[in-house]
């Protein structure tokens, strides 16, 4: 069986890893519900009902950025928990190849997670039943590949699981507070504005707040692929570093 | 006659300072504990400063229909962020159970009750300890400067932050798995602090959450602490509502935890 063959296997691999505990999504679901219909509409009555609807896809990418980062987790978890690094290294699949398709089983696993809140959003933005439904997943699949990366660079470098969590909590900070999830950059100090225009956050949300004004979404995904793109060689870098100690 | 009596009060003064020394050995145990995991603190520190100062700061130049929302959010913010961090002895109490570090604490010379008790108290410590200089920045920014006022929100902080660490001992000793267990206490975390009046006004709440955000305890801990701190008053029922979070839980957590130890229905 040639090693491209594998590839399909590695991916299954970890959506099923995801599924052994529904638990997990169902809590991941829960977080959603609890932004959106708590801060998202506390929100919308204290500042006006058009904000609901503009903040409305932050509280999914967030979810997507959960998503992400337990993939980065269970990397973690093999290397310093189950002892199973060494194992899978073992398996006939060129090192490349294999990170390639634990970056794509990331991604697959927060489409997978975010389908229930990415279906809430289109039916908030009025795309439900129409064509655009497909780009509302595009810009998820986009930001979570970016952030699937960042997962991945994490667990090589984290020795402790306080550490993960710090770095994750960090970059989770930096992807929420400073993007446009809840402002305009123009808000923002000038000294913070080239820090909001290069986060990823900030081009995922242009691209749903396009779909809501039935917009083209064409240009900030093209930005959004640059950020993530580079997170997720940044990802496969720092893992394939790791495999070689 | 006269001899016994003065010999039995002694013993028995020696034998509470013995008690009140191990619980505080205890307790300052977990207290050591949070400091050997500085990253916890460095994250949560981080998390507080961006939250009040890019977040607050920028959100409520947009919240024109409540005016002083930035006031409003700094103190609860800081509620919110001493419930957070009450939380994290259930992580430990977990991390115990499941390392075997348990069976060891539990072959200690300490009576169960000082043992449990001490835990809650060092649990509820170390969050004001971890909390005080961030309400220290807070009272700074804010001109908060009458001491009865301080103190009124200090005890308020010190209330929820007990009666967390009973919640979150709870939790620890009834659920099983560890992935579950993480992601219970941090949906309970969430669910605790946003749907409560900490950091959202109750007549801004959608419907659903303004049923139940006056009975948080968060709330009672955040209106109380406003109430101090803001209008220099006391919130009476605000306290009481604390206490009876803080019985309730600290004597759910003590039970569960008993049995847990003990080997009863939850062993």
């Amino acid at each position: 069986m040639s090693s491209i063959h594998l590839i399909p296997r590695v991916i299954e691999r970890d959506v099923r890893i995801l599924f052994s505990d529904t638990f997990l999504i169902g809590i991941m679901f829960a977080n959603f519900c609890i932004d959106l219909f708590v801060t998202a509409a506390t929100f919308g009555n204290l500042i006006g009902s058009s904000f609901f609807l503009r903040i409305a896809p932050g509280s999914n990418l967030i979810t997507a950025m959960v998503a992400a980062f337990q993939s980065g987790r269970d990397i973690w978890r093999e290397k310093y928990i189950k002892d199973l690094a060494s194992y899978l290294l073992t398996l006939p699949v060129s090192r490349r190849l294999f990170v390639l398709s634990r970056i794509v089983g990331g991604v697959a696993r927060s489409l997978v997670v975010t389908i229930p809140g990415t279906l809430v959003i289109s039916y908030l933005y009025d795309i439900l039943f129409s064509p655009r439904l497909v780009e509302a997943f595009v810009i998820v699949g986009v930001f979570s590949l970016g952030i699937v990366g960042l997962s991945i660079a994490v667990s090589a470098f984290a020795s402790t699981i306080e550490v993960f969590a710090t770095v994750r909590s960090a970059i989770q900070l930096y992807l929420s507070f400073l993007s446009t999830i809840f402002y305009n950059v123009s808000l923002f100090p000038a000294a913070l504005q080239p820090i909001v225009q290069t986060n990823p956050m900030t081009w995922a949300m242009a691209a749903f707040r396009a779909l809501q004004s039935q917009g083209s979404t064409l240009y900030p995904i093209s930005v959004l692929v640059g950020p993530s793109l580079a997170f997720a060689l940044l990802g496969a870098l720092c893992y394939l570093w790791y495999t070689r100690l | 006659m006269s001899f016994s009596t003065t010999q039995g009060t002694d013993s028995s003064d020696l034998s509470g300072q013995r008690t009140f020394r191990l619980f505080l050995q205890i307790a300052q145990r977990d207290i050591a504990t949070l400091f050997r995991t500085p990253w916890i603190i460095i994250s949560r520190s981080l998390a507080f400063i961006i939250q009040l100062f890019v977040f607050a700061y920028l959100i409520s130049r947009l919240v024109t229909s409540y005016p002083g929302y930035f006031d409003y959010y700094a103190v609860g913010a800081v509620v919110s962020t001493v419930a957070s961090i009450s939380f994290i002895i259930g992580y430990d109490i977990f991390e115990e159970a499941e390392e075997g570090l348990l069976d060891y604490l539990l072959t200690l010379p300490i009576p169960r009750r000082e043992f449990i008790i001490g835990r809650a108290f060092g649990g509820a410590v170390r969050s004001m300890i971890y909390t005080i200089p961030l309400f220290v920045i807070v009272a700074v920014v804010e001109n908060f400067a009458n001491p009865l006022s301080l103190l009124g929100a200090v005890l308020d902080l010190f209330l929820i932050a007990f009666g967390v660490t009973g919640l979150s001992i709870t939790v620890a000793v009834s659920v099983r798995s560890a992935n579950r267990f993480d992601v219970v206490l941090a949906l309970l975390e969430l669910a605790v602090t946003r749907a409560s009046t900490a950091l959202y006004p109750l007549v801004a709440l959608p419907s659903y959450v303004k049923i139940l955000a006056p009975f948080s305890p968060v709330s009672f801990a955040a209106d109380s602490a406003r109430q101090a701190l803001m209008k220099s008053s006391l919130d009476v029922l605000g306290l009481a509502g604390l206490v009876a979070f803080v019985v309730i839980f600290l004597g759910l957590g003590a039970t569960f935890y008993f049995r847990r130890l003990e080997g009863g229905v939850y062993a």
